[in-house]
């Protein structure tokens, strides 16, 4: 399995990757990372990866800019976000897009694989 | 929810127990960093139905371990990218939570990070709503809430 870690913030970025790290559900995973939607739109044509872990605010190409700019390409794999804004009309807005989930900051891994249970 | 149910010491101490293990140990007597203590501030604006921002401060001792527990890293393999990325994330999460607790229709912009010693942060044309200190193993995290008032 390969996944995809979107984040402009590299703390961020290895906060994922760490969580990821302990769950049994992604184990052995290859992570491979972008700093905005524009590269993460650039990466997974490339790397295509079996899911996506965006934020949702970044600067160049949001995360939502991103799902959007996949599903026009044709090309979405699994995808959820991270983000540390959480609102009614944002859960609606990435559900409608095809996000499988939408994780809230600050999180556990607790809640990023039972997240994960719904896009893996 | 309104402005004044915002619980600024709830939605900290839950991101530095979630993020980087650590307990914030309720209200401080003191918000004030000494003046010869190097600070750093994080600050996200939020624009929309709320106008304003929140500010998340921590001491340069604090900044060094909040970066390390962030990064898994020691002290000297970090970089100084590295803990303005930290502490910026930090207010990232803070002002996200924030915008998300007052529902409406608002954009939170991305974080901005200042360091130094002997500084105010001041935002012009806004008020401070709601202004704490909480204490973390004898390091002072200061939080702030801003509203954009327009009679200013």
């Amino acid at each position: 399995m390969k996944i995809l870690v979107v984040d402009d913030s590299k703390a961020m970025r290895a906060i994922v990757k760490r969580a990821l790290s302990t769950l049994d559900r992604v184990a052995g995973a290859t992570i491979v990372e972008a700093v905005d939607g524009k590269e993460a739109f650039a990466t997974a044509q490339a790397e295509q990866p079996d899911l996506i872990i965006s934020d949702w605010n970044m600067p160049e190409m949001t995360g939502i800019e991103l799902l959007q700019a996949l599903n026009d390409a044709g090309s979405c794999p699994s995808f959820g976000f991270v983000t540390s804004e959480s609102t009614p009309e944002m859960h609606e807005l990435a559900r409608s897009n095809g996000a499988r989930f939408l994780v809230s900051k600050p999180f556990t891994p607790e809640a990023l694989d039972d997240a994960l249970a719904s896009a893996v | 929810m309104q402005l004044a149910e915002i619980e600024l010491d709830r939605i900290t101490g839950d991101i530095f127990a979630a993020i980087l293990g650590l307990t914030l140990d309720g209200h401080r007597a003191s918000d004030t960093f000494p003046p010869d203590e190097r600070v750093v501030t994080g600050v996200v604006q939020i624009t929309g139905d709320f106008e304003g921002a929140v500010s998340v401060q921590l001491g340069e001792n604090l900044a060094l371990r909040a970066a390390q527990l962030m990064f898994a890293l020691e002290p000297g393999e970090l970089t100084d990218e590295e803990v303005t990325d930290t502490v910026g994330e930090l207010a990232n999460m803070a002002g996200g939570n924030v915008k998300s607790a007052l529902g409406g229709s608002s954009t939170l912009s991305l974080p901005s990070v200042t360091a130094g010693r002997d500084y105010r942060v001041t935002l012009p044309g806004t008020v401070i709503k709601d202004r704490i200190g909480q204490d973390c193993d004898g390091d002072l995290v200061v939080v702030a809430l801003m509203q954009r008032d327009d009679t200013l």
